[in-house]
């Protein structure tokens, strides 16, 4: 399989794009600089990401444990609340 | 205490990421770049790469990719920083405005935690339902990407793979799926994991793969519906979907490991493919089956050479971004016919990139009190020199070879508001081109003479031109085309000094000065004058806005060397300033500045007053000098975004500009300038000619003056640059890879240190090398090298500093590394040396047991080893040091004296370092960098010849470089991108205290410091000290930024660090990654906020606020705007 196969119909989002393209011998490299974006709109963001911060062990741990009481729960119609545990999220 | 500020001259420009897509809005094509802490956003436009924004984030990008979600028309952009703050941005554009918004942020770091080795990994699935992160080993991170929750809550996925290379999610999966890289003790393993959100764990292994390629290192996930993933390793790539599963391997890739890929068409059959050693593939997936979904087979072409990629990135029409880290990053066009040379890659533009920064040293070579930079940037084939200055450019349009032109003026024959007639004056004649278009062809006008140089020429009051020559003043009628008046001095006398303006002449025949008038068809002598002694030069420029006439005119004289005003039309004395000294008055103006009237005489020796002018009375005041240049300068005047400009003509051209009611006196990018005009023809508008001794230039000026960068290419990496004086020179050592074949050691391509040896006396460079250095002792036979193994060859190259050429070349022994480089004297010694430090690399030894200090003397075009010094250890630094040698070798620091038989002998020495890396002196004293104990201070104490230690940071600071900022203050950086001021405490009253260095200043900058230089990148004591600021230490870093460290007052400190909070909170962060947090001192082991510096960065942005934001931060601070305004603009001038 030649090259020029590998390379036809390269895709196009929009067939003008680069097609005045002018090289200008002298002056090759890119001096342009976009301007710098400076903001001052106070926009808070939409979501925040938390990450929980207990350890896996930890979480392991209570995964069983819940998995565990699942199971005694069908037995023993429970008096106890795991479900108060809930992971440490910060803020 | 200690104040500093610290400010970027040159931002970083090594590219560590790129990604395309529809960013700004659903149709546009967008390139985004990502360049240490700062994204560039691009838009992909017929004409090319057209700039949008540039954003900074606070933080170092670490990671960025664009993704799709569901819901949304156009793509957002995720990052993650080196410090783990994750965000998601949006840009939101409604035509005028763009905002970049912050949909979504937060720091995901576990407070426990190994860092993987491999660094951090991002990856997101294809629906977007998740982002993936492994920023420790044993754990995977899930960011669920919903919607409606305003938390998205990141949790820790137990992952039993410890070692993993890379991860991806799998296109085509019920569930988010992951396919990674893993190593164990048997190698490397493909595995997968579907991911339960629900159970928090990876619940199964839908397939897996053991034993891939051993050096398998990148997963390209392949889009539906083929699906699957390839894997590319050093000399295979594997196709592998759970069922089917194809290896190659091509030999064309097995020359360098592939570092990066582009996936070229949505459906996933083409890949580009980039290797480290520059070349770019092409990998096409064959496919088979009824519907063209399963993979038969895997060929991969090379296309050609691009740049050492970092990262490669499809733009449109087969046009693609190269981002580099190591050279210059390109924009490529990939073409379906191959050129001359076999290549499918056009080059459409490049991109300057200093990085990495290895050295760089600060030289005055115009003698201007201006330094130049010249850095050691980039590596391997991308190695290059890099010449920095600052400046104004000119933007060359069209040159003419024209020797000796003696004056040059523009003229509008036309009588239309374009010039379109240059008059060249030379000795004896006068040429007259006329500008037609483009076109330049030698014409006349009627009326004027051209058998005679010509003093003046210009288009003057009632449509008339005007000549004057040594002979006569001429008034030509542009509508009549004819001479109408012509003025000759009464006696018989020739014209020696002209000067002009559109209504009033004044010349002058020795003693004699005329005044006269220009009217309708004639010129009318008002006013004589005999001065005591002879005229050198005059000026009439009207003073003001739309003035037309002068009501005086400027002299300056010979014999008394003196300025003077006289009044008009009588021509008598208003004001007389005695110059001093030898040199005459060779160029007089007086020009209006930002309101102000000054006079400006320049003299012969390139230096130049400046007054207050007080046009009315004539007196002049204030008076003040520069060092412009060191010819006779020529003044004349430009006008340039409707302010008035100077230039000054001569050996280093200057423009005299006034900002903030202060000359500003900036660099122009030309060798000489010896005449200049303003043009504004046709073709060539708001131009200016400017004529050397050779030519004529015509041209356009930058607004602002910004630093100039020149590549010296050579093919190779530089380490080290020295510059010695003496000889014209730079030093500078440098390595390139050697390949062993059948015929021995080749280099891999042509560079630098190969070339000259074409070019130096072969029998001196080639012999020394071999000779002399197999003579040495230390020697070790790396002969028996394998075949095809790659082998590092260090060299000291002599390089011209005018034509940075390669005037010679000494080559190292194999295996013997270069690690430093000064030039100094030694002793009494006249000669200045080139001295060199090496060590012995062996592979097997933790570090070096033995290395050379080489003295070179580069003399009459021969470069020739003076002496050599066997040492047991690499020499890390070295450094002159009161006509001795210091050096670091491993963990000491030894001084060597120079003897009369010229060789080095030990003096003394100083263990107490792990490995003492960088040293700096200053008279007495010398500061050394350990590779982990921070910084050290020692004193050499001439009675006993030996060195005390005087004080320690005991700070676990791992050092990149080091300075001293005064003899009590020490710069250092160090490799966690953090930089620190230490201070010796002299006056402490135990010993303890004083042993211990102060840390009473420190700031992340975002970058590794490899270089720390004192000196400058503007002009120095010229004019007004209008900055606040002393000294200035430059640095260089790995992502190819400039800046600088500057003290300034404590008072000064207080007022910019209420700026700086202010700006901290006015100016809001894209990422929301507070100013503090960014700049605060952080390592593996501590965070501690920034102190004793202000980020000069954040302080500029100032400038760049709306009009009611800069008044709101300027009343809440106490200040006027305008006094604001001023102080950063005066900060911004120290750059």
């Amino acid at each position: 399989m030649a090259v020029a196969q590998f390379l036809a119909g390269l895709p196009s989002f929009n067939e003008n794009n680069f097609s005045k393209f002018y090289t200008d011998s002298n002056n090759r490299s890119a001096s342009k600089r976009p301007s710098v974006y400076v903001s001052t709109k106070d926009i808070p963001s939409e979501q925040i990401i938390v990450t929980e911060k207990n350890s896996i062990l930890l979480k392991y741990m209570q995964q069983h444990w819940d998995k565990k009481n699942v199971t005694k729960k069908r037995e023993t119609p429970a008096t106890e609340e795991p479900s108060r545990k809930r992971p440490r999220l910060e803020q | 205490m200690s104040h500093h500020y610290v400010v970027t001259a040159h931002k970083p420009t090594a590219v560590t990421a790129c990604v395309t897509g529809n960013f700004t809005s659903p149709t546009d094509l967008n390139l985004i770049v990502a360049k240490n802490s700062r994204l560039e956003i691009y838009m992909v436009t017929p004409e090319g790469l057209r700039p949008i924004k540039e954003v900074g984030i606070n933080g170092k990008v670490a990671v960025m990719k664009l993704y799709r979600p569901q819901y949304e028309k156009k793509d957002l952009l995720f990052i993650i920083t080196y410090r783990y703050n994750a965000m998601i941005l949006e840009c939101v554009n409604d035509g005028d405005s763009l905002d970049i918004l912050t949909k979504a942020h937060g720091n995901v770091s576990d407070r426990i935690g190994k860092p993987s080795e491999t660094g951090i990994l991002a990856v997101i699935d294809p629906k977007a339902r998740v982002i993936g992160l492994r920023l420790y080993d044993g754990l995977f991170k899930i960011i669920p990407l919903d919607k409606d929750n305003y938390e998205l809550k990141a949790s820790n996925f137990r992952m039993e793979e410890l070692h993993v290379t890379d991860v991806e999610f799998l296109h085509g999966c019920a569930n988010p799926t992951l396919i990674l890289i893993h190593q164990d003790v048997n190698g490397r393993h493909v595995k997968t994991h579907e991911i339960s959100l629900r159970e928090k764990e990876f619940v199964k292994t839908p397939w897996r793969q053991d034993n891939v390629e051993t050096e398998a290192s990148i997963i390209i996930p392949v889009p539906s519906p083929i699906g699957g993933a390839i894997i590319i390793g050093q000399e295979s790539i594997l196709y592998h979907d759970g069922i089917v599963s194809v290896v190659v391997a091509p030999a064309v890739i097995k020359q360098g490991a592939i570092t990066c890929y582009a996936r070229v068409d949505p459906k996933g059959l083409r890949y580009l493919l980039g290797d480290m050693s520059g070349r770019l593939f092409m990998l096409f997936l064959e496919t088979d089956g009824d519907t063209k979904e399963l993979v038969r087979d895997l060929k991969v072409e090379m296309l050609g050479e691009i740049a050492i990629p970092e990262c490669i990135t499809y733009l449109d029409n087969g046009v693609l971004f190269i981002g580099s880290r190591l050279g210059d990053s390109q924009l490529v066009k990939l073409n379906v016919k191959a050129d001359e040379s076999g290549s499918y890659v056009t080059v459409m533009e490049t991109f300057t990139n200093l990085a990495p920064i290895l050295d760089m040293c600060v030289v005055d070579l115009e003698r201007q009190s201006q330094g130049q930079l010249v850095t050691c940037s980039g590596a391997f084939k991308e190695g290059s020199l890099r010449i920095i200055r600052n400046g104004i450019g000119i933007q060359e349009h069209a040159s003419i070879d024209l020797m000796g032109i003696k004056g040059m003026w523009a003229l509008q024959l036309n009588g239309e508001s374009l010039d379109d007639i240059l008059v060249l004056a030379f000795v004896g004649q006068t040429r007259i081109l006329s500008l037609n278009g483009e076109e330049v062809e030698e014409t006349d006008i009627p009326g004027f003479t051209t058998e005679q140089e010509t003093f003046f020429s210009g288009n003057v009051a009632h449509e008339q031109l005007l000549q004057v020559t040594p002979v006569s003043a001429r008034l030509v009628s542009i509508q009549a085309k004819t001479l109408v008046s012509e003025w000759k001095p009464p006696t018989d006398k020739h014209i020696i000094i002209v000067t002009c303006n559109c209504s009033q002449i004044v010349v002058s025949t020795g003693n004699q000065l005329y005044y006269l008038e220009i009217h309708p068809n004639e010129l009318i002598l008002k006013g004589e004058t005999t001065l005591e002694v002879e005229v050198s030069c005059l000026d009439i420029s009207p003073l003001g806005e739309n003035a037309t006439r002068s009501e005086i005119v400027a002299v300056g004289l010979w014999t008394d060397i003196s300025a003077c005003i006289l009044r008009l039309p009588n021509l008598d004395e208003a004001h007389k300033e005695l110059l001093g000294g030898e040199i005459m008055p060779r160029s007089i103006l007086m020009a209006t500045f930002e309101g102000q009237d000054y006079l400006l005489c320049a003299l012969g020796d390139g230096s130049m007053y400046y007054f207050f002018l007080e046009k009315h009375v004539g007196t002049l005041t204030d008076r003040k000098k520069v060092t412009l240049g060191t010819q006779p300068t020529i003044l004349k005047t430009f006008r340039s975004l409707n302010s008035t400009n100077v230039f000054a003509c001569s050996d280093r051209p200057t423009v005299i500009y006034s900002s903030n009611h202060k000359l500003v006196f900036s660099n122009v990018n030309l060798k000489e300038v010896t005449q200049m005009c303003s043009l504004n023809a046709q073709a060539y508008p708001d131009s200016l000619a400017l004529a050397t001794t050779t030519s004529v230039t015509i041209g356009t000026i930058d607004e602002i003056q910004k630093l100039h960068i020149r590549t010296i290419p050579l093919h190779e990496s530089p380490r080290r640059i020295s510059y010695q004086e003496s000889s014209q020179t730079f030093g500078v050592i440098t390595s390139r890879i050697d390949i062993q074949d059948s015929t021995g050691l080749n280099p891999v391509r042509q560079s630098a240190s190969t070339m000259s040896q074409a070019m130096t006396v072969s029998s001196g460079v080639a012999s020394l090398a071999m000779g002399k250095s197999g003579n040495s002792s230390s020697m070790v036979t790396g002969g028996s090298a394998e075949y095809g193994q790659e082998i590092e060859i260090h060299n000291l190259l002599i390089i011209d500093q005018n034509t940075f050429e390669i005037l010679a070349a000494h080559q190292f022994m194999q295996q013997e590394y270069t690690m430093s480089l000064i030039s100094c004297q030694l002793s009494n010694d006249s000669n200045t040396y080139f001295i060199v430090g090496t060590a012995t690399v062996n592979p097997e030894e933790s570090e070096p047991k033995s290395g050379r200090i080489v003295v070179f003397h580069f003399t009459d075009n021969k470069l020739v080893q003076v002496s050599e010094k066997e040492i047991k250890g690499a020499c890390y630094s070295l450094s002159e040091f009161n006509g001795k040698l210091l050096a670091s070798i491993n963990s000491t620091v030894r001084l060597f004296e120079w003897t009369a038989e010229k060789e080095l002998r030990l003096e003394c020495s100083h263990f107490n370092n792990i490995v003492s890396l960088y040293l700096k002196t200053k008279g007495d004293f010398i500061l050394v960098g350990d590779l982990m104990r921070s910084i050290t201070l020692l004193q050499y104490k001439t009675m006993e010849g030996s060195f005390e230690e005087i004080a320690r940071d005991y700070n676990p600071n791992w050092t990149t470089a080091i300075e001293f900022l005064d003899d009590d203050i020490y710069l250092g950086a160090e490799n966690c991108f953090n930089m620190f001021v230490c201070q010796k405490d002299s006056a402490a009253t135990t010993d303890e205290e004083r042993s211990q260095m102060q840390q009473v200043g420190h700031f992340h900058v975002g970058d590794m410091i490899n270089v720390f230089r004192h000196g400058s990148l503007v002009m120095q004591n010229i004019g007004e000290t209008s900055t606040p600021t002393r000294g200035c230490v430059l640095f260089g870093t790995i992502g190819g930024a400039i800046g600088l460290v500057t003290q300034i007052s404590q008072e000064f400190y207080e007022s910019l660090r209420d700026l700086q909070t202010k700006l901290g909170s006015t100016i809001q962060s894209v990422g929301k990654i507070s100013h503090q947090s960014w700049r605060a001192f952080h390592t593996d082991i501590k965070t501690d906020n920034s102190e004793g510096f202000i980020d000069g960065d954040l302080i500029e942005s100032f400038l760049d606020l709306p009009p009611e934001t800069m008044r709101e931060v300027a009343t809440s601070l106490g200040v006027t705007v305008d006094h604001l305004i001023k102080t950063v603009e005066d900060l911004t001038r120290i750059h």
